[in-house]
């Protein structure tokens, strides 16, 4: 019995219990059939069905779900590009400045990307919206994509692409016929990435949003300062739920291109061998 | 009838295809292709033999346009290739790696070149049909490129660049992963399609029998330099230097002094050994060190000692290599030196009589081996 021992089984315990506690005993609540969040008084899901009759919610939902939806689009259109550049240009004058530029907003600090993006906006007077989140969250989302796609595309052999040219493509052929095809898991768990990394964002948001505009995440954060209400625990619960699933997706994917991967250079070694 | 030797390189009117000119190639600080000048014409089958590393497929990937040379310049029919790209040159190449494209299948491989040129459905799926039946591959068609063998995969990148007919196609090391058998028979099909669409092939060998067989022309390569571009009879008849002598086929190597006489040259090689006569090709200096090679097959092995032949050299058979129609045997002369002795397995057992440890006699004519500088 070397592999369970009750040291084990119980920081095993102690740390999901540390980790999902809180979000457990939330979704617990979302089902409380009580007015006040923290008595029980069995099950219901009569929140969920006045969550749908909620006007001021399903805005902010349709609000959160288009800017997701176009940030992470665009984001992940440039954060490929940007990805394929930077692997792809092979060495250049300043090239260890691009990519450190590049990845250098996944550790800047929120509410310093959301200010800047503000006073930017505010300087060339564009009206805040749900446009300006979506620039917003394209430029930080578009960060994630890169790192996700230039990863994959490091171990890209480009003597395919060279192949494809060699039969007559042209470079934007290549990369639409041979490369997109070979790295497209990489790209769409990416593009999932950005598009939760969107979904839950709230101090971006905040900062870039104006009037005619609000997400999940502000509405969800203004409603809990007058206290939270079984609805919120309800709304919170099905962000959680496709988080959950957007994110085991991307990683699905993404493992699955890994394994192809390897099978392809299994393959390309076997050819030489 | 008089048919004419295919042979362009020696006719001035000849427009070469491919000419490399003071070509050179650096990698940072390293030079891969060294000023090389070649001329390759149209219809050759022109074979790179050399070590590994020696810049074989740099010089393809150069031809290709994937590579440009640092200084020189590449002309195919006389046009400058210069910044040409690749997909504006009318040359295929089947990469090392063969480069197949994991997410297409067999099928999907060979037409995408045609796919490119063409919209005509049916053309293209005759054409595949064609390339398919040509390597062996019908069976195979719907497969991707992982759920087949590495000889198979092969074939595939074979099929894929030859689907094209282009003006050059530019083989590196196409046929490295196949049997013997299999080999032997594409050689076979790829010089038959070369008489029949005239294509102009350069083609990528470290097997030099393959070389042989199915080139016009072989260019000897090392360090980025051509040692010696020539038929491949002249290659191993006559080569330029020790190096070729040496990487094209077995060959003994005699180092010794010369002393021209008339049209013969007297090699002194070894103390108290009886002396070998050679012809020269070149004149040679009196007393300067020379290296006499030759092939093993044109020494002769017997275990009595034949009359009055020069070139008689007396030994003691160490080993002996059987490999089926030709028996090697390593004989170790008066000073030590091993030399190697062929001869033909023609009658069962005919060459049972000489087994290790015997004493036996080496001769050869005075026109079979070839004088080499150093
Ligand atoms: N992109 C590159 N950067 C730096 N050096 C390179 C590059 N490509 C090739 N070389 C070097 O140039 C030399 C020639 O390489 P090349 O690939 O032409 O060899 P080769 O003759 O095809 O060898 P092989 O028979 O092993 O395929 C090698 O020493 C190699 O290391
Ligand atoms: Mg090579």
């Amino acid at each position: 019995m070397r592999r369970f021992s009750w040291f084990n089984a119980t920081s095993l315990t102690l740390g999901f219990a540390f980790l999902y506690l809180p979000m457990v005993i939330l979704v617990i609540y979302s089902f409380n059939a009580s007015k006040l969040v923290t008595v029980w008084a069995g099950f219901s899901t009569k929140w969920y069905g006045e969550l749908l009759q909620n006007e001021d919610f399903l805005d902010a939902a349709w609000v959160t779900i288009r800017v997701a939806f176009f940030s992470s689009v665009l984001a992940t259109v440039l954060g490929t590009m940007a990805a394929t550049v930077l692997v792809r240009a092979g060495r250049f004058m300043g090239r260890g400045l691009f990519s450190g530029m590049i990845y250098a907003p996944l550790v800047m600090p929120e509410v310093i990307t959301g200010l800047s993006l503000l006073l930017l906006f505010i300087g060339i007077g564009l009206d805040r919206g749900v446009f300006t989140i979506v620039l917003a969250h394209t430029t930080f989302a578009m960060c994630y994509v890169s790192v996700v796609v230039s990863s994959r595309l490091v171990s890209f052999d480009k003597s395919l692409e060279e192949a494809a040219l060699d039969l007559g493509c042209t470079p934007f052929q290549a990369f639409r016929l041979v490369t997109l095809p070979i790295i497209a898991p990489a790209v769409i768990s990416g593009w999932l990435l950005a598009f939760t990394l969107s979904l839950d964002d709230l101090v971006i948001a905040s900062f870039t949003t104006g009037p005619s505009a609000t997400t999940l995440p502000i509405k969800i954060f203004s409603a809990v300062r007058l206290g939270v209400s079984p609805e919120i625990n309800a709304l919170s619960t099905i962000m959680i739920s496709v988080v959950t699933v957007g994110v085991i997706t991307a990683s699905i994917l993404s493992k699955r291109s890994a394994v192809a991967q390897q099978r392809d250079e299994q393959a390309a070694t076997q050819a030489t061998g | 009838m008089n048919q004419k030797v295919f042979a362009p390189w020696d006719d001035p009117n000849q427009k070469p295809l491919i000419q490399f000119q003071n070509v050179t190639k650096k990698f940072g600080t390293f030079t891969a292709i060294d000023d090389l000048s070649l001329d390759i014409y149209e219809r050759e089958f022109f074979a790179l033999l050399g070590p590994s590393g020696c810049g074989k497929t740099t010089m393809m990937r150069m031809l290709a346009g994937f590579e440009t040379p640092t200084s020189g310049t590449i002309r195919l029919s006389g046009q400058d290739l210069g910044q040409t790209a690749p997909n504006k040159r009318a040359v295929n190449m089947m990469f090392q790696s063969y480069a197949l494209f994991p997410h297409l299948s067999v099928w999907e491989n060979i037409a995408f070149g045609l796919k490119r040129e063409s919209t005509d459905k049916d053309a293209i799926a005759a054409r595949v049909e064609e390339m398919l039946r040509l390597t062996r591959l019908g069976k195979f068609a719907k497969r991707k490129p992982h759920q087949i063998s590495g000889g198979q995969r092969q074939r595939v990148a074979l099929a894929r660049s030859l689907a094209k007919s282009p003006k050059l196609l530019l083989l590196d090391e196409p046929l490295g992963a196949l049997d013997k058998k299999l080999r032997e028979e594409t050689q076979f099909e790829l010089m038959d399609i070369q008489e029949k669409t005239g294509t102009t092939f350069v083609i990528v060998t470290h097997d030099q029998e393959e070389a042989m067989t199915v080139a016009s022309r072989v260019a000897v390569m090392d360090e980025g330099r051509l040692v010696q571009v020539a038929t491949p009879a002249d290659i191993y008849e006559a080569p330029n230097s020790v190096y070729v002598a040496d990487f094209i086929g077995d060959v003994n190597i005699i180092e010794g002094n010369a002393t021209p006489n008339g049209d013969r040259v007297r090699i002194d090689w070894a103390e108290g050994q009886p002396e070998i006569w050679g012809t020269a090709q070149k004149p040679v200096a009196s007393g300067e060190r020379i290296s006499f090679a030759i092939r093993p097959e044109k020494v002769t092995i017997s275990k009595e000692k034949p009359e009055d032949r020069r070139n008689l050299l007396e030994g003691e058979v160490i080993d002996i290599a059987y490999l089926g129609n030709i028996s090697t045997f390593h004989v170790k002369v008066g000073n030590g030196q091993i030399i190697k002795a062929q001869s033909a397995n023609t009658r069962r057992l005919a060459n049972r009589d000489i087994t290790w440890e015997d004493r036996v006699w080496l001769t050869f004519t005075e026109t079979a081996g070839v004088l080499l500088e150093g």
